[in-house]
């Protein structure tokens, strides 16, 4: 052969990824769980230093470049004390993890609450390994992983009041996990809300594995309201059972580094997924949004809807992947991501992908990137109202719409309050 | 649905054993020794009678290509191929060029006879055929012939092949070879620059609407020899070219290697049209043999209100990887891709388009059409991108993909990049099954399954046969009956 094979050489790292070696080295002492627990922190720890974050050649990471993107990494010192807010609904169950420390409380019937650490400290099987060699999150997430919880809602439980897993970061980094299994004919609402009470840049990986019983109705709301100068690196991996129906909103706001990724699998027929995606991005900031759902079984339905605004320098992604496998005939999948370009220095880029094997399914995606409608905006100026003001009701309209579709009414308000907040800010 | 079933076994019975164009030419050919190295190029440059630049150009390319690596980012899976097994060069004997039809070698033309493809003008206009095509018939590594030069000429259209331009032509060569897909550019194409053997050229110059149908006739036979072609297309200001290309090979165990790079430039109000009926032999039906077809073709939008249309009918090959594209550079320029693809025993299809908006006002539109049967794997990929300047751009693309049988799979991956406020772009796609209140809607009116199928199949692709030059569009629409034969009437 003449072609010139290449040399392998060892990567240079850049100095974030200096930062996390040196801080796996400062802390492994320390780090909860032995044995394979051990072992797979150090094959992910492992998988950073030989092959360093991902660039874009990667194609899971096609339009973020972690290893460009991640520049520095917060120090690994304790973060400043804080204290528990409010829900955002005034109704939340309230389960606090600040700065990475969960408050484990016991007091709703069905639920049973634990804390990660606990489970690594006494599982030496504790699941944690990384997805696989694209997982950049996964690979952080297992090797830095200290807490988090571990929830277990007991069949046919109705969860009255919504549980709000609330996140909070003063500074400095967290990596937490979370297991939650929802039994068979559970009913409830979870909303996962991540914050930040400092103006200090933090780092925090969050990894949720959710596992949706047979006949299960569940919402689950992620609202991500970092701080301007934060890196939020989360994913979600969930498995549906039979007739089990997963209402899934992703809600992101915040955040200078932001990738939110979310991996499900049907594993039960009659399942049903809906996704709904708001992200409202502005300043110089970066938002990847990537979802795989796999229709494992035959039967299952999914939609995902995802509405993307985009102002100042800002730079959104979505990348959306549907697989439908060689026996899961009657699939019906739907997705469809729309975004209003506000800026000519913003740019959004998306994937939608649709990987069919099963030939009796109906499939679609659906993308566009727009401007406001021009007829739309004309007939609110010809009524009176102010440019920048008729802009910002059809923007709130464009995102709205989403949120309306939940029963909640609490739970519509408090959204509508975020936006409308968020809107005043940036438009 | 029984109807679905039927199409099936049927599919799975007959499959890729359709192929009507596998038999083989027994003529005496003119090698170079097995391999791809200097002293290759070399040879290959100095068959062609090139001049020292030419020569240089590509031992320049080949010197960028040992560096590369081949890419694997395509949905397709393959052996590795060994670049060193292959001949780069096969001629018929005593044939280096495009020569008098009366000096062709009989076998030869009775080759292009059994294609359907006619050489001799004369019978082509004593023929029923109306409109006049010009062919250049491209065998292995040569042109064999090239029909209506004269009157294309009287015209000022140029038409030949690249080889024949390179001597004759070089600074029309030597302005544009290149400059749409750079030696640079991808791994095939690099080989390509370093040992593209033949191919056409065409010129239309300033206001020449170009008075017939190009077409270029690409046959590979010679067992063990991968096909290099370079094809160039320049359309001056305010011309029309309409081209179209067409391709076979005789059946083998083996797979051959085709890796062509296809240059289109339209400068200011230009319009160029390409149309492929892409029918390389797919291998038989246990996925043994058929081509590797790796392409790069790209169109350069150069000129304000220019407009580039690539139709492409993709029916053989065992391995497909080819996106026409479209770079919108001039202000109003117009991209089109209009793209059927139909796989079936193992084929596997990557294909799609690129449309890159770097001017103001620009447009395009991307139709898309995939049928995936037997055990074929059948990929749509496509790119469409807004650069920060380009204002008001406009994308329409739709994809959608049908699938016949459970063994196959569909899959749509479309890029898609906005960096301009002002851009309005839209995509879609859907994969499903023959609707079954469609086939009811048929059968209820007395239409028979298989005659109903083949409606819905034909009414699926109609948007894009209908982008066809009339000539093509019957055969396009035959080769869709061939490859899922059994399932369609």
């Amino acid at each position: 052969m003449n072609i010139a094979t290449p040399i392998l050489t060892p990567i240079k790292l850049t100095a974030a990824e200096t930062a996390l070696v040196d801080a796996f080295t400062r802390q492994v002492g320390e780090l909860p769980g032995d044995g394979m627990v051990l072992v797979a922190r150090d094959n992910a720890l492992d998988g950073i230093k030989t092959e360093g974050l991902p660039t874009r050649r990667v194609e899971s990471w096609h339009y973020t470049d972690l290893r460009a993107l991640l520049r520095a990494i917060p120090a690994d010192t304790n973060a400043p004390f804080i204290e528990q807010r409010p829900g955002l609904v005034s109704n939340a169950f309230v389960l606090p993890v600040l700065n990475g420390k969960p408050d484990v409380k016991t007091s709703i019937d069905g639920v049973t609450i634990g804390s990660f650490r606990d489970r690594l400290m006494s599982d030496d099987h504790a699941h944690i390994e990384p997805r696989g060699s694209d997982d950049a999150i996964g690979r952080i997430n297992t090797s830095f992983v200290r807490d988090g919880l571990v929830i277990d809602i007991a069949d046919g439980t109705t969860l009255e009041r919504p549980l709000e897993l609330q996140l909070s970061q003063s500074a400095g980094q967290s990596h937490m996990r979370f297991a939650v299994s929802f039994g068979a004919q559970t009913k409830g609402t979870v909303i996962e809300r991540h914050s930040s009470l400092s103006d200090d840049a933090s780092l925090v990986s969050s990894v949720s594995d959710v596992v949706v019983g047979d006949g299960a109705d569940i919402l689950w709301i992620i609202f991500q309201a970092q701080g301007p100068v934060d890196t939020h690196l989360a994913q979600m991996n969930f498995k549906l059972g039979a007739n089990a129906k997963l209402t899934l909103y992703v809600i992101n706001t915040g955040g200078k580094l932001v990738r939110q990724e979310v991996h499900g699998v049907t594993v039960g027929e009659g399942s049903d997924f809906q996704m709904r995606g708001i992200n409202l991005l502005g300043g110089d900031t970066h938002t990847d949004v990537t979802f795989t759902l796999g229709h494992d079984v035959p039967n299952t339905t999914s939609t995902e809807i995802i509405r993307n605004v985009i102002f100042d320098r800002a730079r959104g992604v979505f990348q959306g992947q549907i697989r439908v496998a060689p026996d899961a005939q009657k699939t019906d999948a739907r997705m469809a991501c729309n975004t209003l370009l506000m800026s000519d220095d913003a740019d959004f880029s998306a994937k939608p992908e649709l990987e069919i094997f099963a030939d009796d399914v109906q499939c679609g995606h659906g993308a566009t990137v727009i401007d406001i409608n021009a007829t739309h905006l004309y007939y609110l100026m010809a009524r009176g109202i102010p440019e920048n003001k008729a802009r910002g009701l059809l923007i709130n309209a464009f995102v709205a719409e989403i949120v309306e579709e939940l029963d909640d009414e609490q739970l519509v308000e408090a959204l509508e309050d975020v936006i409308s907040a968020w809107l005043d800010k940036h438009a | 649905m029984p109807a679905v079933q039927e199409t099936i076994d049927q599919v799975r019975q007959i499959d890729v054993d359709q192929y009507k164009y596998g038999f083989e030419t027994i003529i005496e050919m003119d090698k170079a020794p097995k391999g791809l190295s200097e002293e290759i190029i070399r040879f290959i440059s100095a068959k062609k009678n090139e001049p020292e630049w030419m020569l240089e150009w590509r031992l320049d390319a080949y010197q960028r290509w040992l560096t590369m690596e081949e890419p694997t980012w395509a949905r397709v899976d393959y052996p590795k191929i060994d670049f060193n097994d292959l001949y780069y060069y096969a001629a018929p004997k005593n044939q280096t060029g495009p020569m008098s039809i009366d000096d062709v070698d009989p076998e030869l033309l009775r080759t292009y006879e059994k294609l359907g493809i006619p050489l001799r003008e004369q019978e082509m206009l004593a023929g029923v055929q109306k409109s006049k095509i010009a062919v250049d018939a491209v065998f292995d590594s040569v042109s064999v012939v090239t029909t209506f030069k004269e009157e294309l000429k009287k015209a000022g259209v140029i038409f030949m092949s690249i080889s024949e331009a390179i001597r004759e032509y070089p600074e029309l060569i030597k302005q544009y070879l290149g400059t749409v897909v750079p030696t640079t550019d991808n791994f095939y194409a690099t080989m390509n620059a370093a040992v593209f053997t033949d191919g056409s050229f065409v010129y239309v110059p300033k206001g020449v609407r170009c008075p017939m149908e190009l077409s270029t006739y690409f046959r590979i036979n010679e067992k063990g020899t991968g096909q290099f072609e370079r094809t160039l297309i320049i359309a001056e200001e305010g011309a029309y070219v309409s081209y179209l290309e067409g391709c076979t090979a005789p059946q083998r165990d083996e797979n051959q290697l085709h890796a062509a790079v296809v240059e289109l430039i339209a400068l200011d109000d230009a319009e160029i049209k390409y149309s492929t009926v892409q029918n390389w032999y797919p291998g038989d039906k246990d996925g043994k043999g058929g081509i590797y077809n790796f392409v790069t073709k790209r169109g350069d939008c150069r000129g304000k209100n220019s407009k580039i249309s690539w139709t492409q009918v993709e029916t053989g090959s065992a391995i497909t990887w080819k996106y026409p594209s479209c770079i919108l550079r001039g202000d109003n320029s117009r991209g089109e891709f209009y793209s059927i693809a139909v796989s079936n025993g193992y084929q596997q299809i990557d294909s799609g388009t690129k449309m890159i908006h770097l001017g103001k006002n620009t447009s395009s539109r991307i139709v898309a059409k995939g049928i995936a049967a037997g055990f074929s794997q059948n990929t749509y990929r496509g790119q469409v991108s807004a650069h920060r300047r380009a204002t008001n751009t406009r994308n329409f693309t739709q994809c959608d993909s049908l699938l016949i049988g459970d063994k196959c799979g569909a899959h749509t991956v479309p890029y898609i990049e906005a960096k301009n406020s002002t851009a309005q772009f839209e995509h879609e796609a859907t994969t499903s099954k023959i609707s079954e209140d469609q086939l009811f809607y048929c059968l209820q009116r007395g239409i028979p399954e298989e005659a109903a199928i083949a409606l819905i199949v034909n009414g699926f692709v109609k948007e894009v046969i209908q982008e066809l030059p009339m000539e093509f569009a019957v055969e396009a629409q035959k080769l869709i009956g061939i490859s899922l034969e059994g399932s369609v009437g």
